[in-house]
């Protein structure tokens, strides 16, 4: 019985091996969360907002849908607006942002009596198709972004901004 | 664009697309009896500009706006800003104000004068259509400058 005594030299290994052990866990455990910390982080902006927009009421004309989401600028917190211009290609619903690709003012669609169809920008007249690709010869450079959709209960719902997927460059 | 760090410097590397500076103006009364108008008018321009400034952003500097009272000298205010921006090398110089006091110089400088509405009591949708209603009131004054 008294034939497995431990030595004190062995008490101390064991010890200092397990002390040991705590520390270097304790010091790796936050450098490995650091490592892959972005697998961690929840994604933002990547939520869908719900609009009052029923898709059945969608045609092929496209009509401006707005939606309300909250935005912090540092202490500031408000409720921004922000619409989409929403119109039925088939049975896809496509979602066109508004904001002009040249400097960022707002486009309409029809804007410019004197070029209907289309999506007008009214601070220097750039113009855009109706799937978003910028006609040549006016100041903007690429084709209007997209929002992803979808659906829920047969009302719309809006995701964060895309590319423009419909126009190949 | 702003009147902020950032947005300036777009605006000095493509003046030839951004030349036009809007001021608010915006008048302080503490008098109790004008405390509320005062506050509110604010409170209207200020969603005003912003809406403005949103539809317009390519176009546009949004200035800070001008606080000033009644004993100050108008026309010497507006003097000094409107060269201040000149310096700046804004094409367009525009004030937007609620106060029709300012309308007395109208020949000089390009004033917008709008009515106060108060929306104090409106809800996001109520203002949100007042507001853009505003907004087709001023575009044509814009577009017809720009032209």
């Amino acid at each position: 019985m008294s034939n497995n005594r431990v030595s004190r030299r062995q008490f101390l290994n064991y010890t200092l091996t397990g002390v040991g052990g705590f520390m270097a866990a304790g010091m790796l455990m936050p450098m490995v969360r650091f490592a892959v910390d972005p697998v961690l982080a929840k994604k933002g902006g990547g939520e869908y907002v719900l609009t009052e927009k029923k898709v059945s009421d969608l045609t092929e004309k496209p009509e401006k849908v707005d939606f309300t989401y909250e935005q912090a600028d540092a202490w500031y917190k408000s409720d921004v607006t922000d619409n989409a211009w929403v119109y039925k290609d088939g049975d896809k619903i496509i979602a066109i942002s508004p904001v002009c690709k040249h400097l960022g003012c707002t486009v309409n669609w029809d804007g410019d009596p004197a070029h209907p169809n289309q999506f007008f920008c009214p601070c220097h007249a750039g113009r855009y198709e109706k799937n978003g690709k910028n006609i040549p010869k006016t100041p903007p450079l690429g084709p209007l972004d997209q929002f992803q959709v979808k659906e829920k209960d047969g009302f719309l719902m809006i995701g964060k901004v895309i590319p423009n997927t419909m126009v190949k460059q | 664009m702003y009147w902020n760090g950032k947005d300036i410097e777009i605006f000095t590397a493509q003046k030839e697309f951004i030349d036009t500076a809007i001021v608010p103006l915006t008048k302080l009364s503490g008098a109790l009896d004008q405390i509320k108008q005062s506050a509110s008018s604010a409170e209207f321009l200020m969603s005003l500009t912003a809406f403005v400034e949103q539809q317009f952003k390519g176009r546009i500097v949004m200035l800070p706006p001008l606080l000033y009272t009644a004993a100050m000298n108008q026309a010497d205010l507006l003097e000094k800003i409107h060269e201040e921006l000149q310096v700046a090398g804004f094409k367009y110089i525009f004030f937007m104000t609620t106060d029709h006091s300012w309308t007395s110089l109208n020949d000089l400088y390009d004033l917008l004068w709008l009515p106060s509405i108060p929306l104090e009591s409106m809800d996001q949708k109520m203002k949100q259509a007042v507001l853009g209603d505003q907004l087709r009131q001023i575009i044509p004054i814009l577009s017809q400058k720009w032209r």
